[in-house]
């Protein structure tokens, strides 16, 4: 896309190995800007890996969250960042079946890669999202509210929408923080949970539009942004405009 | 009655357990402070079965459940919570991970275990302490508000699937409490008096686990900030902000 853009931005995207991180990180990238994308695979050659030389992969592990954290804030000193304008908190996983069924290991493994990890890499990049008065994006999930069936991965999902509403008070005037919560979409995530989906699947939100929507919800600062049919489907000729993120 | 509270030695634990006892019931008392522990079990002559457990720590989650293997509980009351307070990023990542950990990880792990080791008798309750901050969020314990929102939803999400192998599940959401712990964290002009003795709080959630109720929300304006939560629930966290987070001058953790 050889649209023009004033000013290239740093973007920071967790779990971009995969789903909605790895096509947020190309569509960010296809415009021109910088993206750091993280998960936890070893890639051998990130060019092939996402096709664009605006993005550079590190691998930061959210089960170990204190070396992820880590690990993010050592690759923003080794490329220079100065600043961060967006960090999109993505990487999630999920167990699904009965809550009497959910081992501790598993309730541990949720809880520390979609709740502590995101804390801590948030406390570790504070001061760079401060630098460039920029914005924490957290991705929930529409799991938000309860779910019987994925009990735990639900209550890190609400940890999180809570994290943000307090934080965004504490930081007003500092940088700007946001949740956008997805419903399900076309992604792998489902079978990764353990989700057997079948002919539902089909009524899923597509992975590409579902990234229209959380762009959009970017660019607009919303607050809370729930990813609702309607949502999706309003986003889909919702482009930036020049000087936009 | 038979009853396992977390975080019994102290505060609201130590009230709930106080009562139970002085009803006449069993409790299993669940806590890190040996002392108080130690003064719980002189004071109550055998009924109290005293357990020393650091529900930071999944081996002692795991001993703990070993322990109780056996018993069949009327009422489990999870309840054991930490906080920290001050500038969410100048509060260091440990004391994040055990916040999580205590307020969080344990009190998932003990239900779910409770549930699958068979430990709840037919009819029987589980109480998740949250937190009033559910309604209102709470600048400058952003991380305590966290694990007490997820606390919620989780009990909500388990609602169903127990009430199907007959435990009921209430979720708590007190205002403050007139505790140790409450003060500890708190802006050092609180006012004492505008937050409820732990020994009402105590009676309120016993009543509320006794008959089965899913939501109390309890203390002095929770009925109120519960109701404008819901409604302005921005406006209800910037006046939190106003009148919590721009008043702590030091970091508690």
């Amino acid at each position: 896309m050889a649209r023009r853009i004033l000013k290239s931005r740093n973007i920071l995207i967790t779990g971009a190995t995969d789903g909605l991180g790895f096509e947020l990180a190309k569509a960010y990238a296809s415009r021109g800007h910088r993206v750091v994308a993280t998960g936890r695979q070893l890639l051998t050659n990130d060019l092939d890996f996402f096709g664009s030389p605006n993005i550079a992969y590190i691998r930061a592990d959210q089960s170990e969250p204190e070396a992820a954290a880590r690990a993010i804030a050592q690759a923003m000193e080794k490329f220079e960042w100065e600043s961060i304008d967006l960090a999109i908190l993505n990487a999630a996983t999920g167990w699904t079946g009965h809550p009497a069924e959910e081992t501790p290991e598993e309730i541990q493994r949720q809880i520390t890669i979609n709740l502590t990890a995101p804390v801590l890499i948030a406390k570790a990049i504070a001061p760079l999202l401060f630098a460039a008065q920029g914005q924490l994006t957290m991705i929930g999930s529409t799991a938000v509210k309860g779910q019987a069936q994925f009990a735990t991965y639900a209550a890190t999902k609400a940890g999180l929408d809570g994290f943000v509403r307090s934080l965004r008070e504490e930081w007003r005037n500092k940088a700007h923080v946001q949740i956008i919560h997805p419903g399900p979409t076309r992604t792998k995530m489902h079978a990764k949970a353990g989700l057997k989906t079948g002919m539902v699947r089909m009524f899923f939100m597509p992975t590409k539009r579902a990234v229209k929507a959380i762009q959009r919800s970017i660019r607009n600062r919303d607050n809370k942004r729930i990813l609702s049919r309607t949502y999706g489907w309003s986003s889909v000729f919702s482009s930036a405009k020049e000087g936009e993120l | 009655m038979k009853a396992l509270i977390t975080g019994a030695a102290n505060g609201l634990g130590r009230a709930m357990t106080d009562q139970l006892l002085d009803a006449g019931h069993e409790v299993w008392a669940v806590d890190r402070d040996t002392d108080a522990l130690d003064a719980l079990a002189i004071k109550s002559r055998g009924s109290c079965r005293v357990i020393l457990a650091d529900l930071a720590n999944p081996n002692s989650i795991q001993r703990l459940m070993r322990d109780v293997k056996d018993v069949k509980f009327d009422l489990v009351v999870l309840n054991a919570g930490i906080s920290a307070t001050g500038r969410f990023e100048e509060i260091p990542g440990a004391a994040y991970q055990k916040l999580i950990a205590i307020n969080l990880t344990a009190p998932l792990v003990l239900a779910s275990g409770l549930m699958h080791q068979d430990n709840m008798a037919p009819k029987s309750q589980m109480v998740f302490i949250s937190s009033l901050s559910h309604a209102v969020g709470y600048p400058g314990a952003s991380v305590y508000a966290a694990t007490k929102d997820a606390l919620a939803i989780y009990a909500k999400s388990v609602r169903k699937p127990f009430k199907k192998r007959g435990v009921g599940v209430t979720a708590v959401f007190p205002g403050p409490i007139r505790t140790e712990h409450a003060e500890r964290y708190s802006p050092k002009d609180a006012k004492a008096n505008k937050r409820m003795l732990p020994e009402d709080m105590a009676k309120l959630i016993l009543k509320a686990a006794s008959k089965g109720k899913k939501e109390l929300y309890a203390g002095k304006g929770a009925g109120a900030a519960k109701f404008f939560g819901k409604l302005a629930p921005n406006m209800m966290s910037k006046m939190m902000r106003k009148v919590i987070f721009d008043k702590l001058d030091s970091n508690t953790y």
